[in-house]
């Protein structure tokens, strides 16, 4: 009984994930036949679509983008985290931050970015996100499980904060840092209309590529999934490989 | 002396606050401005003191797409927080908990547009790939299956998260609290009933918390699957601010029903603030 309900949700929460990667190698005869389970097929058809499309380089700029924004919020929570568990009384303004989702406000954003002439510029798609209140977190939880003798011990021997966070902390927490570096990705890589707004079509992310590709083709069910696929592939192929690590920092950081 | 030094290594969460002065705390007063302005986005705001605000109590569909969000969270927030406790209650101690766990984080991990393609494709009314099997309601029509659509798709996405929640409070109640009752003749059932369950009340609150935020903010789920449709029932307070800002390009409407939005985040967050202070 407990099991066959556990098989039925996990069924039900893979099903979108296998009928993409499904639909994504289906022939084009069979999505247009009307009945999509009337038939199998497998064509590569589908993914070559793409190329023309303009896909390649959209999926290349999104990881770029994405990548140096994940890259740019560790960094600042690494930092945060270390002034934090030094004892700076600031847990308050990150608590603040947390609470209010910075999609409330695209509206002001978008009107802030204009007075920076920022807009139309890929630095509309870094900048905001360069420092999450929520990175902080998971880094600030991860760090705070580390002995703080260590920072004490180095400081004996002479070495600077700099020394300490990059040569001594940042080293034993990098599997934390890596998880938080992939949960940052994994949230600027999902932006939809953030990007659709403050940027015009030259740098739009691939996510908003994909949602425009589906205005323009909304019955082309098979290069509609492989483009899916292919955008999903890069986010799956990192959980993969950090899996244990994502779940148990995301873990440690709804237990504090 | 202790002081000094505390002060100069806060320095270190310098380069954080100032990106989140300019792209948070900076927008979060400045909306307040552009509330009060007429404006496009393009052209020169031109000043028209609260004139937004009257307009906005005056606004049915402001008034529907609050109902809608009020509507959207009565859905959600329940359900997630019945999901969460039932899943976690079915895996714990289970040989295949930890795979489980991976599975269900994934969705919330991968993206929102090929989520909804996949949804769009298996579960479009009439010819989408689930149709061929059984008859599935016409949620591009009618207001009740559209709202139940976006809640199962957030559901969906988000279920992992509260699992793990759950979970990790499960495993912190110790054994031999469980243990001791069972030995005084309580049933399993009674066990998770007057022991378990009471334990568990700040994974509830916590989920509360995360989920009402979640609630306000998840209209992205609208945006890609119904757009607000039919009759904007599912046109919740989010897509709606989207909807007048960058599709109606009335800038300084938009900032006026954030603000709106921003106050309503505050009040439920400083309820919620005062139910977790109290566990």
């Amino acid at each position: 009984m407990r099991h066959a309900l556990v098989a039925v949700i996990v069924l039900l929460v893979l099903l979108p994930f296998l009928w993409m990667a499904y639909a994504a190698f289906l022939p084009p005869e069979i999505v247009y036949s009307g009945n999509v389970l009337s038939g199998f097929g497998f064509t590569l058809q589908n993914l070559k679509k793409l190329a023309p499309e303009g896909f390649w380089p959209r999926l290349g700029f999104s990881l770029l983008v994405s990548s140096s924004v994940a890259l740019l919020q560790v960094l600042t929570a690494l930092f945060s985290a270390y002034a934090l568990w030094n004892g700076a009384r600031l847990w308050a303004v990150f608590l603040f931050t947390l609470a209010i989702p910075a999609e409330l406000l695209l509206v002001p954003l978008f009107g802030v970015l204009h007075q920076l002439h920022l807009l139309d510029t890929p630095w509309a798609l870094v900048l905001p996100f360069a420092a999450s209140p929520f990175t902080v977190l998971l880094v600030f939880q991860a760090m705070r499980s580390l002995p703080f003798a260590l920072v004490e011990a180095a400081r004996i021997d002479g070495a600077g904060e700099g020394r300490i966070l990059f040569g001594v902390i940042a080293p034993l927490l990098f599997p934390s840092l890596v998880a938080a570096g992939v949960l940052a990705f994994a949230a600027h890589w999902n932006l939809v209309l953030f990007p659709r707004v403050v940027v015009g079509e030259r740098y739009w992310t691939l996510q908003v590529w994909i949602a425009d590709l589906a205005r323009r083709y909304p019955a082309d069910w098979g290069l509609l999934s492989a483009a899916a696929l292919l955008s999903t592939l890069p986010l799956v192929f990192l959980y993969l490989l950090f899996e244990r690590r994502i779940v148990e920092t995301f873990e440690g950081s709804v237990k504090g | 002396m202790r002081r000094r030094r505390i002060l100069e290594l806060s320095a270190f969460s310098l380069p954080s606050l100032v990106f989140l002065g300019i792209f948070f705390f900076y927008p979060f007063l400045e909306v307040l401005r552009f509330s009060t302005w007429r404006w496009s986005g393009f052209s020169t705001p031109r000043v028209v003191g609260l004139a937004n605000y009257r307009e906005l109590l005056a606004d049915p569909l402001f008034w529907q797409s609050l109902k809608a969000t009020f509507v959207f969270a009565l859905w959600v927030l329940p359900s997630f927080l019945v999901l969460s406790f039932l899943v976690a209650f079915l895996l714990e101690g289970q040989r295949y908990e930890r795979a489980v766990k991976g599975i269900l984080f994934l969705p919330g991990l991968v993206t929102v547009g090929a989520a909804s393609t996949a949804w769009y494709t298996l579960l479009a009314p009439d010819y989408g790939a689930l149709a061929a099997l059984f008859p599935i309601p016409a949620w591009d029509q009618d207001p009740f299956w559209a709202m139940l659509m976006v809640v199962a798709f957030s559901l969906w996405r988000y279920l992992g998260y509260g699992v793990l929640v759950v979970s990790a409070h499960l495993k912190a109640i110790p054994a031999e609290l469980t243990e001791a009752a069972r030995v005084d003749g309580a049933s399993p059932l009674e066990v998770t009933r007057y022991v378990v369950l009471p334990l568990l009340r700040p994974a509830a609150l916590f989920l509360l918390v995360v989920g009402s935020v979640l609630a306000l903010q998840s209209y992205v789920a609208v945006f890609l699957l119904t757009r607000g449709a039919p009759y904007g029932a599912t046109r919740v307070l989010g897509y709606f601010v989207y909807q007048l800002g960058f599709e109606n390009f009335r800038l300084g409407y938009a900032a006026a029903v954030t603000v709106v939005m921003l106050a309503l985040t505050l009040v439920v967050a400083l309820a919620q603030g005062k139910l977790l202070e109290e566990r």
